[in-house]
């Protein structure tokens, strides 16, 4: 685990990650400023509508950090000091997309944990609890599809928020069979999957996709495997520099 | 001796532009010289050695393996690319550090330490890479490539930017590592450089190789250029006359106390002229070619494409 080590910790740089945590923190503070008009005690739904559509926040802080896994070394220059050993292109796949999934959880983390004390500052603990599956979801998603990315293409980072923007946010509810791929949606199916108290906004936007864990981590699974391979290709078979 | 690095019938061109052609040629262990002017493909000969690119056509070989196919030969191969880029954050212990536990060394911690005295980088290891000099850059990227014990090392210009007292050194230090069996490749664009590291080069030219061998060698089956010497006599007229009838003998200059020949046959030249001088009762005091050089051989290579 020396690569997905030393990749976290180039990664993870002090003020990158300021900015990012409080990036994913977006959906919490609006919660927080929100909730305290929530009269009616439904804490739950207002945090599920809010996550589902301000937390795009912390979709661009993982695109921001999963691309930067790889592309960060070929930027500067100092990949062959990471390709040049006796590891397995897969296996230096998995380490990175590892370094990536932490990195991204590590920044949800940070995201989840302010949701947390915006719910518990409101007075209902637990409405904000189980949103720890999507973070935790689409940060996986995120990182097997952009850490890939960042190592193939040199803009991948505005390849990524472009992603965002027009496929996850417009063509993903446009388009019915795009849906099933939005990784946000399906991280958004797995959630809805533990939590019962769905808003109206939340139930809407997932559109097409059913709410639901075994379907959504299958999808997840399938995404983390064609990341992981192609990945593993680009390693054996492109420039490494 | 059996080549460790075998390249052949070695392309690569990125869309219209060849960056190397058509290269082959096998390195043995000891130190090579890599020379070329920048644009040669030095480096991306070196690169594609080391497995970083992809070649567009042909193979490598190093130490019978296909790099790109069979990871654990970096077990055996270290690079020490040309950018100056190192991990800024990291200290030179640090980042040597890393560089042995990546390649699966056995005490990490002490493989470093012997790197880092061996290229006399010991003082400033604890200090972050950022702040360090460009020659020491290099000295540190060159600890990181030895804490492997590489048989195979590829030096990529590792001399850019190291003071004459650190070069001094380093060249030391390859020509030490060359010594031990290891084979060394060495790439620059300076020519005093690749003339002090080793005797044996390749030369590049166009991504082409323009010659393989030692100077004396490549310059000797240069039979297109004619070679020139001074020769210091006591009688520089009498000797210019009794050249300039001699068969191979292009021109003869007299310049005080000095005849300066041109001969297409410098073996010949060399054979009789004690004989010549010798018959005319002349004196020689001195004789000395004037383009055995290497930055002459290089000069004609280059001026030849």
């Amino acid at each position: 685990m020396v690569l997905a080590r030393h990749l976290y910790k180039r990664i993870m740089r002090r003020g990158r990650v300021i900015g990012l945590v409080a990036l994913s923190s977006v959906p919490a503070l609006l919660f927080w400023l929100v909730g305290f008009d929530d009269t009616d005690g439904t804490l739950t739904e207002l945090y599920t509508d809010i996550l589902s559509s301000a937390g795009y926040t912390y979709a661009i802080a993982a695109v921001i950090l999963t691309t930067a896994t790889l592309r960060d070394e070929r930027d500067s220059g100092t990949l062959p000091y990471i390709y040049m050993r006796p590891m397995s292109r897969l296996n230096m796949a998995m380490q990175s997309i590892l370094a990536g999934i932490a990195a991204v959880l590590a920044i949800g983390f940070g995201g989840w944990v302010a949701a947390v004390i915006a719910s518990a500052v409101l007075g209902d603990l637990g409405a904000a609890v189980p949103s720890w599956t999507l973070f935790a979801s689409a940060g996986v998603g995120y990182a097997a599809m952009f850490v890939p990315l960042g190592y193939l293409v040199p803009r991948s980072l505005l390849v990524g928020l472009g992603y965002i923007l027009v496929v996850e946010t417009i063509l993903a509810n446009a388009v019915t069979g795009l849906a099933q791929f939005s990784i946000w949606k399906i991280a958004l199916s797995i959630y809805a999957g533990v939590e019962d108290g769905f808003g109206q906004v939340a139930v809407e936007s997932l559109g097409p996709v059913t709410p639901g864990v075994g379907g959504g981590v299958i999808k997840l699974a399938g995404i983390l495997l064609v990341g992981l391979a192609a990945l593993t290709w680009a390693l054996k078979k492109r420039d490494a520099l | 001796m059996t080549d460790t690095i075998v390249v052949t019938e070695l392309s690569k061109w990125f869309g219209l532009k060849v960056a190397v052609s058509e290269v082959t040629i096998g390195f043995r262990p000891g130190v090579t010289g890599l020379l070329g002017p920048n644009g040669a493909g030095k480096t991306t000969l070196l690169r594609m050695i080391a497995g970083l690119q992809v070649p567009s056509q042909g193979q490598v070989r190093v130490l019978g393996e296909d790099p790109r196919a069979n990871t654990d030969v970096y077990r055996k191969i270290s690079l020490v690319p040309e950018d100056e880029s190192v991990y800024e954050r990291l200290t030179g212990r640090q980042f040597v550090e890393l560089a042995a536990r990546l390649a699966k060394t056995d005490n990490p911690t002490e493989r470093a330490r012997v790197s880092l005295q061996e290229v006399g980088l010991v003082d400033a290891a604890d200090r972050a890479l950022g702040g360090f000099s460009k020659g020491m850059r290099q000295r540190a990227k060159v600890a990181a490539a030895l804490v492997s014990d590489p048989e195979v090392l590829l030096l990529d210009e590792p001399l850019n930017g190291a003071d004459p007292v650190q070069r001094s050194q380093l060249i030391s230090l390859f020509k030490q590592l060359g010594g031990t069996g290891r084979t060394v490749l060495v790439s620059s664009h300076v020519l005093n450089e690749v003339e002090r590291v080793s005797d044996r080069v390749v030369a590049m030219v166009d991504g082409r190789l323009a010659a393989v061998g030692d100077v004396a060698t490549i310059r000797a089956a240069m039979t297109d250029k004619p070679r020139r010497f001074y020769v210091d006599t006591t009688d520089p007229r009498r000797l210019a006359a009794a050249l300039i009838a001699r068969p191979g003998v292009l021109g003869v200059q007299v310049d005080r106390e000095t005849v300066h020949v041109e001969t297409s046959d410098a073996g010949d030249l060399a054979r009789q002229l004690p004989s010549i001088a010798v018959a005319a009762s002349i004196g020689l005091s001195k004789v000395e070619p004037v383009d055995e050089s290497l930055e002459s051989v290089f000069r004609y290579l280059v001026e030849g494409r």
